[in-house]
């Protein structure tokens, strides 16, 4: 009886002390990140940092803007989204509603193989297949904006199908059954019923989605064409703040190292940012699910 | 015990390296020299454990300064010094470099080019094959990244003598990290052009790129080894006299000379010297 007990106390101390070093983890990053990148605000001001598109650090007079790659990021980023949003929905949507069994076994199999493709094979598929496409489509060398956006649709998906899938296969039976009972059809209710009542939750699964699309570095590296200008066209090229860092990283030193540590401050607060959001949208549909499941 | 020791003294007898030379060391200078410098180093401290070298990649001419001020013992350079700037200190060649410049085979259209067109090509007023006697097609510059010697030696070969000391590519280019990435963007992208490390040139050729002459002269070894190539130069290793029998200087250029260090200027994608 004893010793049952110790083991429980040991397992608790354990998982607490994991826990613990989670946390701890993500507190010494964050000091880390901020007291490597702060210094730099001594010499340039925050607002010619953000609003400069002059990225010349190891020019006679340095310039650290990073205005032309915040616009990348978020260019490429949203342009992904248009894409992966009407697709990543309608598979999940396709998924938890319409498809049988197998079929959706099949889908679920595929799409999970499609989450743990490592990035530099993407980027491999890029260069050789996506460039070219985007080169006969959109013009341009091929390297650029849209090719990114593309390469980021396709890594995002799984993320938008999973969470869109799980929030309407969550959602009380009642709501669906009401709704065919009061006459409506099958692809009536999943228009009228099911995708508003999940709304939060595929809120939160595209939000996810843009966060992981942000933090990408490889494969837009492989793609984008990687040129420290602002983003104009969308068959030009492109350079992410995560693109920027990786770049310049092996070789910075002093000011242009801090700058760098700067730019992954920006990049800190931007999925920062998007977690709380997501944070927020699941809270809401938790008390949606259960104010619905009350009335 | 014993046979832990008798295996360490075997060990070092078939390596030759009987820690003859100890102390520690400041080398310095040409980051062109550097990719060589470091393994270089590396190995000759694992050969003689009792030397600590370090190598400050400075520059070329920072690097000969501080040799002359003796603040290095023995210093990189890419650049060839006079006698006038070398003051007595003597350069051993150790390597050549060598950059091919490579384009796509499609919407391209040609096969030499000139100095001053490509290096108008990249400093941005030559957008257009058309001006260089090609296809009339947009041209895709390929870059390397800041952190590369390439990247600084093909401007000083190429860019510097029109358009000045300052670098200043085009920004209308595609950057990449690597040869290897270099040589796969140009190989996907048609109209593209690019340079990397004249071994690495082989392989593009392989795959279906091509090699530009430059002022009708091919980038061979020997159009390098008798100065006809123009994107190429000779590495150095410089120290203040003629290198002393006997000095850890002296016994380093030997071993960067040895196969062995002519297989690390291999490796860093360098032309070894020609074997006399």
């Amino acid at each position: 009886m004893k010793r049952r007990k110790l083991f429980e106390s040991a397992a608790e101390t354990m998982l607490f002390a994991s826990a613990f070093l989670s946390i701890v983890a993500v507190l010494f990053i964050t000091i880390f990140l901020f007291r490597s990148g702060m210094p730099l605000f001594r010499k340039v001001s925050v607002f010619e940092f953000l609003f400069s598109s002059r990225w010349e650090p190891t020019a006679a007079t340095p310039g650290y803007g990073i205005l032309s790659f915040i616009v990348g990021s978020f260019l490429v980023t949203g342009l992904a989204l248009f894409i992966a949003v009407p697709v990543g929905l309608a598979v999940g949507i396709y998924m938890a509603e319409l498809s049988g069994r197998k079929s959706s076994k099949i889908i679920r199999s595929s799409v999970e193989l499609l989450a743990g493709i490592p990035s530099v094979v993407y980027g491999l598929f890029g260069i050789v297949i996506i460039s070219s496409v985007s080169r006969t489509l959109f013009g341009g060398s091929g390297y650029s904006v849209i090719s990114a956006a593309i390469i980021l649709a396709i890594m995002t998906m799984p993320t938008i199908i999973n969470v869109a899938e799980v929030s309407i296969r969550s959602l009380p039976k009642e709501l669906k059954e009401g709704s065919l009972a009061l006459g409506a059809t099958h692809w009536q209710t999943i228009i009228r019923v099911l995708v508003p009542a999940a709304r939060s939750g595929i809120i939160a699964g595209v939000i996810l989605g843009m966060g992981r699309a942000i933090g990408e570095t490889l494969a837009v590296l492989m793609v984008g064409g990687n040129a420290p200008i602002m983003p104009t066209k969308l068959n030009g090229m492109v350079r992410t703040l995560t693109m920027n860092i990786i770049t310049d990283m092996s070789y910075a030193t002093g000011d242009h190292l801090t700058s760098l540590f700067a730019t992954g401050i920006v990049l800190f607060l931007f999925i920062l940012v998007l977690n709380l959001t997501v944070q927020l949208a699941l809270k809401k549909s938790i008390t949606e699910m259960e104010g619905g499941a009350g009335a | 015990m014993k046979k832990i020791a008798s295996i360490i003294a075997l060990t070092l007898a078939a390596t030759g390296a009987f820690a003859q030379y100890s102390g520690n060391y400041t080398f310095g200078g040409s980051t062109t020299v550097a990719p060589i410098a470091y393994p270089a180093i590396e190995q000759f401290q694992k050969d003689n454990p009792g030397v600590k070298i370090s190598y400050e990649a400075v520059g070329s001419g920072a690097g000969l300064k501080a040799l002359l001020a003796g603040q290095f013992s023995l210093s990189g350079s890419s650049a060839e010094y006079d006698a006038a700037a070398l003051k007595g200190a003597v350069a051993t060649p150790i390597a050549l470099d060598g950059l091919s410049v490579i384009i796509n085979k499609k919407d391209t259209g040609i096969k030499n080019i000139s100095m001053a067109d490509l290096a108008k090509i990249y400093h941005g007023d030559i957008t257009n094959w058309k001006q260089v006697g090609g296809k009339d097609k947009p041209i895709v510059v390929v870059n390397r990244d800041e952190s590369s010697g390439t990247y600084a030696s093909f401007w000083e070969l190429v860019c510097q003598k029109p358009f000045g000391k300052a670098v200043a590519y085009t920004r209308n280019a595609i950057v990449t990290k690597e040869n290897g990435e270099v040589a796969i963007k140009v190989l996907s992208t048609p109209g593209s052009i690019g340079y990397v490390g004249m071994a690495f040139a082989q392989e593009v050729i392989k795959a279906g790129g091509l090699e530009l002459a430059i002022d009708k002269v091919m980038p061979t070894t020997a159009n390098i080894v008798a100065r006809k190539y123009p994107i190429a130069r000779s590495l150095f290793l410089i120290t203040r006299s003629a290198p002393v029998q006997g000095s850890v200087e002296k016994a380093f250029i030997d071993f960067v000379l040895s196969p062995r260090g002519q297989s690390i200027v291999k490796s860093a994608d360098y032309i070894p010297l020609p074997v006399k």
